[in-house]
Formats: structure tokens, C-alpha cells, sequence
């Protein structure tokens, strides 16, 4: 703590500094409003992405992980991010060098070519777990730093996959049925809605978007269907990944399937800022692939 | 105990066991190092030493050579040690002067790779062995008289058979139940594999011979509150439950003549407390005042004082019968009995526990037991299957098998649970034949159809049209309107995924020990196995006895069995139950403590030691020493292992002899 | 045993009804194990008098396990809750003599544990040999 705010190492990550910059605005901004500061992370990498790096060269994923961590050490700050990819990878890699001495020797020799060495001493949180967190901030704070209430809006929520599982490595216990998410999203003044496949992937990670589009987007097409079918304004999700294969993915299913779908998708980081009175220029929505006029018009 | 000092004249045999021993360890070199240990006379090998001839090797050497001890090494005395006894025995020998060294399971099973490690440690295990039996002494096995009855706790079906086994043999049985009737699961079952008897109908005619039999003494609706004794002379004591509503001997014995329940229920039309039917899962009501089902045994009703308000309409519509007392509390009877079966059946895994499949989040989805219940004609629906959300008919139902068994996640039980296969079959079966149009799908890893006659019935399964998917069922989601289920699985077989929507889902659900029955098995000293079933004496030479004598398992209890199985265990049980209680005494092994009274200080320390209470403080000769009461004392050694006088001298595993053997190991030996 | 190369004297004491079936079980289970251990069989742990310890490590044994039933398991009921508290002491004496209190071992293996027998095994083995040769044994040298 410091000043009273909660400090953290931010880590960016690189889908939403390159595609939805509006998330890393938010985060930082929004997070100031409820007590947490987000302190930038000079030099740091891709995560490096879980399905692309780590289902590869599982020694390239620790080595890369385990510099964006010690940046953070060197810093004395434990690390927040905005993106369950990057939770996976930051956060997974940490614990387990952590645990195991003989995976860590193998990293610190990698890493002494660049003067570097884990150490073991900073934990990593994502952002939304920080708010859902009492200690930290908690569902009545933030409910608290709303000054636009979502009022009238229904919302599906997307948890993703490298955020609640693998359980066995995860501070989480439910991957069943989590609903706290949705209580995150309540405390803005929306409806949050259930859906039928709520807990199933949006169909871009482990490599899946990049190797096999069609596929992907196919597995998107049945969350759009139950989502749909559950009323939904939007979809909220804590991911920029997930945000990519929604977004992108709604027009590239036109293109590719000739299906149409129009929901707007946003990170929970982006409808915070909504909520806390940022505009949409602020929020950069208008990058956003699938126009988010249509729920813009029910708070605004 | 004083004997003639003799020097001691051992014999050593050591075994081949085929090549069991002698493919690990150099047997020839154990029989020579034998011969130039102390003691003893003549050592020999042979290839199987349990056989006839390697029996025969023992008698004649001990007349040969006038031993005064044998040693075998061989495989475990835990197998072989009463076989060896008694070839001393016809040697001529007190059978006690006996040792065994294990040299094959704890030897040469396990140092497969090591010949020159197993060998040394098997030239060890002799020195030590020869070194015990050099002390060893004639010792004289203790007659206990048994008693004439015997208890079955638990009236399912394998109790109940059990029951009537030793009934007829004409032993005097108490037949004990938890709940208020007896028949257990077979009674909520509709029909039974592969028959397809209707399972009620051929239970209750042995329901009945139960409630009838001369030598059965039932109780219902009590428990086994304490156990004291041991084989032959067990003292139990029953926790009679405040029923709340008298027998007809029981209200005869209070002196109202002519009164006592006959299940007329006229207190049950009155009742005004509405409570679940545990019988019916819930699906059900029944009365705080209630019985079963109409064919329950005895036909006594019961008053759940829990939900009791003890309003009084009972005692009143019961009127001149006076059956009810609404002031009833527990009651406690000691009964002394020779022989125990546990018969305590299973209850169902909470599969709620595996969230993935919806149980108790989505109507729709059902355990096997309730779809029992709901396919039953004497059921809550009147043997109609109906969908819990709206009371339709369905069309498609999907059978989940292996749900929450032959799991590996901590969550549900590593265990088969043997019987589901069978049942989801005939589940199957049933839907197809009594709803034209209905179509059953059945998620399997494997189909155990194991049985006889079981794989005819699987055949005739998959011709009346039942669909079969090869997967394990991932996850089950429900659509919210019209609350049908989605069931994801892969088709292993096509290599596909399947999402198959039906409009009702049965789980084959797992099955596990009764809840709380670990203070009842503990009270009779029976362990339980890794996979928390009770632990029988061997699982092949012995299935249906324990380590405790005059205790025995019967039925599921010991593991999943379907009725057939549970049925020969029970039988198997009675009759291992039935054979002390013919021979009218047992033998109990000598290993007893005694006092050495000149050490005896009579401290009385040792006395608050004995689990048993087998020890006293007594007068003798002016002094106070202690006394051990034999037939309670059953060798364990804690009163002898504490003795600071060295005033106990445990038979058979006696200070000097244990002494013996730790010198032997550390200080013998090749220097 | 090649010459000169020292290898542990560990004793067993394992109660019959448990621990001694467990082991028959790794047996018939085929688990292999090092051989340095020598087991004497008692009825029940309760049976271990504190004497044997002592005779054991003074006549030069470098470690000494005991092995019974799990709490609550006893074949005799209680047997094992008192060889536990006698082995307590007996750790506190050996500690008093110079003798690491890690040299004496009691463990709970059911009759059902054949693979977990195998493993105490294995890491008395392994405690015993780093922890070298009985302080006793290297007086007397």
C-alpha cells in the first residue's frame, strides 16, 4: 500500500495495448477509482501466449514468463493483469518455479544470459479477482464508484477457460458455476444473464484461432446462439483474447458462415469505465469491430 | 511353563517355492549357512514344503533326529503357519515349537533384482528365526465354550438369508435393522437383472419366512449400541429406538389385551405432519406417523418424533388397539451371542458432488434409484416415468454410466461399482417395453455384463433397439424452457463429439459404504480396505470372514455385489458363522499373558493397560500380584510390552525370545 | 555387499494383523524395496517393550522401525496409541544418548497399504544411510 492505494506491477499483455486499447485506459483508470493503482512494467513481453508458445517449446513459455515475473520483483510489486491468457501464463509459471527447484535452476540458467534470476517473491493476481477481493476492494466498492449506472441492460458473462482451470493450480475452487463475475457486473447497476453453455471457451485459446479459424469461430457461433437466445445486450468477458474472437469473430462468421450477429462485446474492465463515467472516445470503442451503439443507447 | 531344560535340536527347511523363492536367492546357500548356526541339528530344502512330501520331511526329521524345534522359511506365516503346526504336531512335536522365516513375501517377492542382498537377508531371517525357536515351549491352545446364538446386523436381503440359514440350522439368531423395516434396496427395486423378476415379490415371501421364523428374534428400527467379548461370547448391546407405537407382545405384555399395532393405519389417515418418504427419495410423502410401504416387516407402524407435535389424533383413531405411547424412549437390551455377520448394505454417492452432470440443479436429472422408484408400480407415480419439471412422458433418455465410479479426481470413487452396467440395461430395457416410442441411450465406458446369463441380456438389449455411445458423459446442461438436457460426450468410437439433447437423464450413480458405519465396524474390530468397504480375512480363500474371529461380512458391505453374489456370501457366511456355534466350543490360540509372580511388584499399572480387562489385582500367598484372566486375554502383549519388573511373560512371544531374535539379527552373523 | 562398503542394519518390529499383512502385500504385489531391513513379527505394536529399542541400538542396529495399525484401527483396540507414546519416549532418550531420534521410526501401514509399506521402506533406508553408521557403532571402532 502506498498513499493508501494498493499498488501493482500492471502487466499489459499485447492484445489490448494493440487491439482495444480503451481496456488498458480503463483498467488503469477505473482501478484508481477504487483504490488500486496500476504502475507500468517497463520491458515487458508477451507473456508469452499459452497456446502459441507453450504448446510448442514449454521451455521458451517458463523462460519468457519468468522475465516479465522478475521485472516485476525488481519492481517489489505484485503483478495485476487484465487477461486470463496471460493469468495463465504469468501466474502459472510463477507457482511452479516457485515449487519446484529443479524447474527453477533450469530457468535461472537460461535467464543468467540476460543477468537475470527468479527469485520467487511477488504473487499474481488478475485484475477482476482484486475486485472481487474485500482485502482489496470488493463488489460494494465498486459499486460505489458508479456514477452511470448500467441501468436497464442484460449481460452475459464469459468467464473463459485459463482463468478458473486448471483447478488443481488455480486460488479458485468452482469451475462449474462461478457466479461472481456476475455479482461484479450487478454492482454496475446491470442484469447479468445466464446462459446455457456459460462455462463453455469462446473458441480462440490453445492455439485453436490461430491454427484453425473455422473452427474457432464454429464454437463462438454456439456461445452467440445461447447468448442470444438468453436475451443478452452484451457479452462482458475478463479477456482480451476472448474479446478478439467475440468481436473480430462476429464479423469474420458473416464473412466466412453468412450468419449475422450484432452483440456488442466488451471487457469488464471497459463497462466499469462506462459505469465510472468514462466516454466512449475515452474507452476507444469505436475501435471495437462490432458497433457497441446499440447498448451505448440504453445507458447513455 | 518350567520345563526340563533340553538343548535345543532345531530343524531347518528352507522352500524353493517353485521358483517363487529360489529364483531370487540362493536356497543352497541358506540351507548350509542353516547347518552351522546354534542349535541346530539338520537343515534342509525342498522345492514345495507345504506339499505332502515336504510335510512328510518334517515329521520324519523330527523322529529321525529328536528336534525339539522346527524352522521353515518359506513364504508368510500369515499363510502357511497353521499348515506347519500342525505337520510338527504329527512329527510328534507340541506344535507351538514352530517358527517360520518369511523369505518369500517379504524377501524374495520384493528383492527380485537383488540375488546377493535377498540371499543375505534371507540367511538373516534364519539366524533369527532359529534363534526364537531354540526358546520356544510347549504350549496348550484354550476351549472357550460357545454361545448358542448368533446376531445378523443389517436386514437387506443378504442379511435376511443369512438369517434364515442359521435360523434353520437351528441357531437362535437376532436379526437387528436400522430402519423400521427390513428388505433394504431390494425392496426399492422394481425388477431385477436378468430375470426380470419383480423384486419385491421374490423377496417378500423371505421377508416373511423372517417375521415368522421360530429362531429369528427381529429388531427393527434399533442399533448396535456397544460390543464386549469375544468369539463365542460376544455381549451386545442394542439401542431399541422410541418407536412410539407398540407391538401386539408388547402391548400384551403392558397388559392391554387385544392391543398392539396392526397395521390398520387409521393413526396415519389422521396425522396432520407431512414429512418426505425416505423409501421414495422424497418423491413421496408420508406421516410422522408412517410405515414404509404396505409390505413392510412387521407391520408396525413408527412415529419420527422429530417431526412428531405430538398432537394426539393417532391415540385417538387408534382408539380400543391403545397401540400408540407417545412417551416412548430408547431402550437398551444386552444379548450374549457366539458369532456376528455384518450384512449393512450401501447407500448411493452423492453425485450432486460432480456438478457437471446437474444433479440437483436440473429436475430433469435423476439417479438410478429414483428412476427405481419412479418405474415401480407401487411407486410414487404408480410405475409411470414422468419428467420431475412438467410430468411429461419422455422420448429420450440418456443413462449415464460410470458416474462418480472409476473416477480418479478425488471427487467420486476409484472403485467399480459392479452392478450399474446391469441395471442401466435393464432400465433400458423397461422404457423400451413399457413406452411405445421411447427411445434410451446408454453413455458406457465399458459393458460389465459379467454375470450368468448377462451377456445373453446385453444381446437382447441392444436388439430391442437401445442406442449405445462409447464416451463418458462431459458435462449435462439444461435448456432453460423447456428444462430438456444437453448431454456432451465424445463418441469414441466414431471419434466425434456428441451433444445430444433428451428429455431426461438417469445417472448410474455410485455406491459406497452406508453412511455412518464406521462406529459400528469399529466396535467389532473389523478394518476397512482402501476403498473404504470392510475388510474381509483374504479376498480369495476368505472372502466372507475377518481378522476378528466369530465376526463375518455379508453382501455389499464388504464390496458392490449384485443380488446373486450377495445372497452365496450370505450363505457362505452363515455357515462359517454356524460352524463354531455346532462344535459348541473354540479354540483360542495361547498367546496369553502370564504373571511371573516372584517379579510382580503389584503395581496395577498393567491392569488399566488391558483393553480387556483381562487382568486383576489378587491376593496370593500375603502378597498382591496380578492375574490374568485367560479367556479374555487375547495376546497383544501392551501389559507385557510396559512391565518394568519383566513380571509378564507373554506366551509365545516372550522378552528372552524376542531378545533372542534382535541378538540374533545384530550380533550373529558372518563376521 | 562389496567389501568395506557399509550398508545400514535397520530392525523391524511390525504388528501382525496390520503392518506384517501389509507387507505380505507389497509381496504379492511384487513391489520391490531395498533389502536392508529385518522384520521380527509381534501380535500387536503394543508388545514393544522400550527394552528392545534399546538392546537393538546397543547392540549396533543403525535404525529402528516400528509399524502398526492406523489410529482407531488396532486389532487390540488401543495397542498402537501406547507404543506410540513408549516410541515418544524412547526418541527423547536416544536424543539424551547421543543417538539422532530420527534413527527410530514408527509408522501406520494398514493391510491394506502393500505400495505405502514399500515407500516407508524406502525412506527409512534412505533417512538411515545419510544419516551413516549407529554414533554406537563408530565408538566401537
Amino acid at each position: 500500500m502506498h498513499n493508501g492505494m494498493h499498488e501493482y506491477a500492471f502487466f499489459l499483455g499485447c492484445i489490448a495495448p494493440n487491439r482495444y486499447p480503451g481496456c488498458e485506459a480503463a483498467a488503469i483508470k477505473t482501478s484508481r477509482n477504487v483504490g488500486i493503482e496500476l504502475l507500468p512494467l517497463k520491458g515487458a513481453s508477451c507473456c508469452p501466449a499459452p497456446g502459441a508458445f507453450g504448446a510448442v517449446d514449454l521451455s521458451v513459455w517458463y523462460a519468457m514468463a519468468a522475465r516479465n515475473i522478475i521485472l516485476a520483483e525488481e519492481m517489489g510489486k505484485d503483478i495485476a493483469l487484465i487477461c486470463n491468457g496471460c493469468y495463465k501464463s504469468i501466474y502459472e509459471v510463477n507457482e511452479r518455479l516457485k515449487e519446484h527447484d529443479d524447474l527453477r535452476d533450469q530457468v535461472n540458467e537460461v535467464l543468467a544470459e540476460v543477468d537475470m534470476e527468479f527469485k520467487g517473491t511477488i504473487d499474481v493476481y488478475h485484475l477482476a479477482e482484486l475486485y472481487y477481493d474485500p482485502k482489496i476492494c470488493g463488489v460494494e466498492k465498486i459499486r460505489e464508484s458508479v456514477v452511470r449506472p448500467l441501468d436497464g441492460t442484460k449481460i452475459a458473462v464469459h468467464y473463459g477457460c485459463h482463468l478458473l482451470k486448471p483447478i488443481k493450480e488455480r486460488r479458485f475452487t468452482d469451475a462449474e458455476n462461478p457466479m461472481w463475475i456476475e455479482e461484479l457486473v450487478d454492482a454496475l447497476g446491470a442484469e447479468s444473464v445466464q446462459y446455457r453453455n456459460k462455462m463453455q471457451c469462446c473458441g480462440a485459446g490453445g492455439g485453436v484461432r490461430g491454427f484453425d479459424l473455422a473452427h474457432s469461430l464454429d464454437i463462438t457461433n454456439e456461445k452467440l446462439i445461447n447468448v442470444t437466445e438468453a436475451g443478452a445486450d452484451a457479452i462482458t468477458e475478463v479477456c482480451p483474447f476472448c474479446q478478439l474472437q467475440y468481436d473480430r469473430g462476429q464479423i469474420e462468421i458473416k464473412e466466412k458462415f453468412g450468419i449475422e450477429w450484432n452483440i456488442p462485446v466488451l471487457h469488464y474492465n471497459e463497462l466499469l469505465g462506462l459505469a465510472q463515467g468514462m466516454s466512449p472516445q475515452e474507452l476507444a470503442l469505436d475501435l471495437h469491430g462490432i458497433d457497441c451503439k446499440p447498448f451505448l443507447d440504453k445507458i447513455l | 511353563m518350567a520345563e526340563e531344560k533340553k538343548q535345543p535340536r532345531i530343524g531347518v527347511f528352507v522352500c524353493h517355492c517353485g521358483t517363487n523363492i529360489a529364483g531370487s536367492l540362493d536356497v543352497k546357500a541358506v540351507q548350509d549357512y542353516a547347518r552351522t548356526l546354534p542349535g541346530v541339528i539338520v537343515a534342509d530344502e525342498y522345492q514345495y514344503m507345504c506339499s505332502t512330501p515336504g510335510q512328510k520331511k518334517i515329521d520324519d526329521a523330527i523322529k529321525e533326529h529328536d528336534l525339539t524345534g522346527i524352522v521353515v522359511a518359506a513364504c508368510s506365516p500369515r499363510l502357511h503357519e497353521p499348515t506347519f503346526r500342525t505337520a510338527t504336531k504329527e512329527g510328534g512335536l507340541n506344535p507351538f515349537r514352530f517358527e517360520m522365516a518369511n523369505i518369500r513375501e517379504q524377501n524374495s517377492w520384493v528383492h527380485m533384482h537383488d540375488y546377493e542382498g535377498a540371499t543375505d537377508k534371507a540367511k538373516d531371517a534364519v539366524r533369527i528365526a532359529v534363534a526364537k525357536a531354540a526358546l520356544l515351549e510347549d504350549l496348550y491352545p484354550k476351549s472357550v465354550p460357545v454361545e448358542h446364538a448368533a446376531m445378523v446386523v443389517g436386514a437387506g436381503v443378504g442379511g435376511i438369508q443369512a438369517a434364515l440359514d442359521l435360523a434353520s440350522a437351528g441357531i437362535k439368531t437376532y436379526l437387528i435393522e436400522k430402519t423400521p423395516t427390513i428388505g433394504g434396496r431390494m425392496s426399492q427395486l422394481d425388477k431385477t437383472f436378468p430375470t426380470l423378476d419383480c423384486s419385491q415379490c421374490i423377496l417378500t415371501p423371505k421377508m416373511v419366512d423372517v417375521g415368522r421364523h421360530p429362531n429369528i428374534e427381529l429388531h427393527t428400527y434399533t442399533e448396535v449400541e456397544a460390543v464386549e467379548g469375544y468369539i463365542g461370547n460376544f455381549d451386545i448391546t442394542l439401542r431399541k429406538k422410541a418407536r412410539g407405537v407398540m407391538t401386539p407382545t408388547e402391548a400384551t405384555a403392558k397388559g392391554i389385551v387385544g392391543g398392539g399395532c396392526n397395521g390398520c393405519g387409521d393413526c396415519d389417515a389422521v396425522c396432520p405432519v407431512i414429512k418426505p418418504n425416505p423409501f421414495e427419495f422424497g418423491m413421496k410423502p408420508r406421516k410422522a406417523i408412517y410405515i414404509y410401504h404396505p409390505q413392510v416387516v412387521p407391520l408396525i407402524y413408527t412415529i419420527d418424533f422429530d417431526s412428531c407435535v405430538k398432537c394426539g389424533l393417532c391415540v385417538e383413531a387408534c382408539g380400543e388397539k391403545k397401540a400408540i405411547d407417545l412417551n416412548m424412549e430408547d431402550s437398551f437390551e444386552t444379548v450374549k451371542v457366539g458369532t456376528v455377520i455384518l450384512a449393512t448394505g450401501y447407500d448411493m454417492f452423492p453425485i450432486e458432488k460432480k456438478r457437471e452432470w446437474g444433479y440437483k440443479q436440473f429436475d430433469n436429472v435423476i439417479t438410478s434409484l429414483e428412476f427405481e422408484r419412479l418405474i415401480c408400480a407401487s411407486g410414487p407415480t404408480g410405475g409411470h416415468l414422468i419428467r420431475p419439471s412438467d410430468g411429461a412422458t419422455p422420448k429420450k433418455v440418456a443413462f449415464v454410466l460410470c458416474a462418480g465410479s472409476r473416477d480418479n479426481t478425488g471427487v467420486g470413487k476409484p472403485y467399480c461399482s459392479r452392478f450399474c452396467c446391469m441395471y442401466s440395461l435393464k432400465h433400458a430395457h423397461q422404457i423400451t417395453e413399457k413406452i411405445p416410442g421411447c427411445q434410451a441411450y446408454i453413455f458406457y465406458m465399458d459393458i460389465r455384463s459379467f454375470g450368468k446369463m448377462y451377456e445373453e441380456f446385453y444381446y437382447r438389449i441392444q436388439d430391442e433397439g437401445t442406442k449405445f455411445i462409447r464416451g463418458r458423459v462431459a458435462n449435462i446442461l439444461e435448456d432453460a424452457k423447456t428444462k430438456n438436457l444437453h448431454v456432451y460426450a465424445e463418441d469414441t468410437l466414431l471419434g466425434q463429439p456428441v451433444d445430444m439433447v433428451v428429455d431426461m437423464v438417469v445417472l448410474a450413480a455410485a455406491v459406497e459404504p452406508t453412511q455412518n458405519i464406521d462406529p459400528v465396524r469399529k466396535m467389532f474390530g473389523v478394518s476397512c480396505s482402501q476403498d473404504g468397504w470392510m475388510l474381509e480375512a483374504h479376498p480369495k480363500l476368505n472372502p466372507c470372514g475377518t481378522t476378528t474371529a466369530g465376526v463375518f461380512l455379508a453382501g455389499v458391505c464388504q464390496g458392490p455385489k449384485d443380488i446373486p453374489d450377495t445372497v452365496a456370501q450370505a450363505e457362505g457366511a452363515a455357515s462359517a458363522a454356524s460352524i463354531p456355534i455346532h462344535m459348541g466350543k473354540v479354540e483360542l490360540e495361547p498367546y496369553f499373558a502370564q504373571c511371573i509372580e516372584e517379579k510382580c511388584a503389584g503395581c496395577g499399572m498393567c491392569t488399566n493397560l488391558c483393553p480387556y480387562s483381562a487382568l486383576d489385582l489378587v491376593e496370593k500367598n500375603g502378597r498382591t500380584v496380578m492375574q490374568v484372566t485367560e479367556a479374555k486375554c487375547k495376546g497383544c502383549g501392551t501389559c507385557g510390552g510396559f512391565c518394568p519388573g519383566g513380571a509378564i511373560y507373554m506366551q509365545h512371544f516372550t522378552t528372552p525370545q524376542i531378545v533372542a531374535q534382535i541378538d540374533a539379527f545384530l550380533l550373529g552373523g558372518e563376521q | 555387499m562389496a567389501e568395506g562398503e557399509w550398508q545400514p542394519k535397520i530392525l523391524a518390529i511390525i504388528c501382525n494383523w496390520c503392518s506384517y499383512a501389509g507387507a505380505d502385500l507389497a509381496g504379492s504385489a511384487r513391489t520391490q524395496y531395498p533389502p536392508d531391513v529385518r522384520a521380527i513379527r509381534v501380535m500387536c505394536t503394543g508388545r514393544v517393550d522400550p527394552l528392545f529399542i534399546m538392546k537393538a541400538f546397543a547392540d549396533g542396529a543403525d535404525g529402528v522401525l516400528v509399524s502398526g495399525c492406523h489410529f482407531g484401527d488396532c486389532h487390540y483396540i488401543a495397542g498402537n496409541f501406547k507404543c506410540a507414546k513408549r516410541m515418544f519416549l524412547m526418541k527423547s532418550v536416544l536424543k539424551d544418548l547421543g543417538i539422532e531420534d530420527n534413527r527410530l521410526r514408527m509408522t501406520f501401514v494398514s493391510a491394506s497399504e502393500g505400495a505405502k509399506w514399500a515407500k516407508v521402506i524406502e525412506d527409512v533406508v534412505k533417512t538411515v544411510t545419510d544419516l551413516g553408521p549407529s554414533p554406537l557403532n563408530q565408538l566401537q571402532q
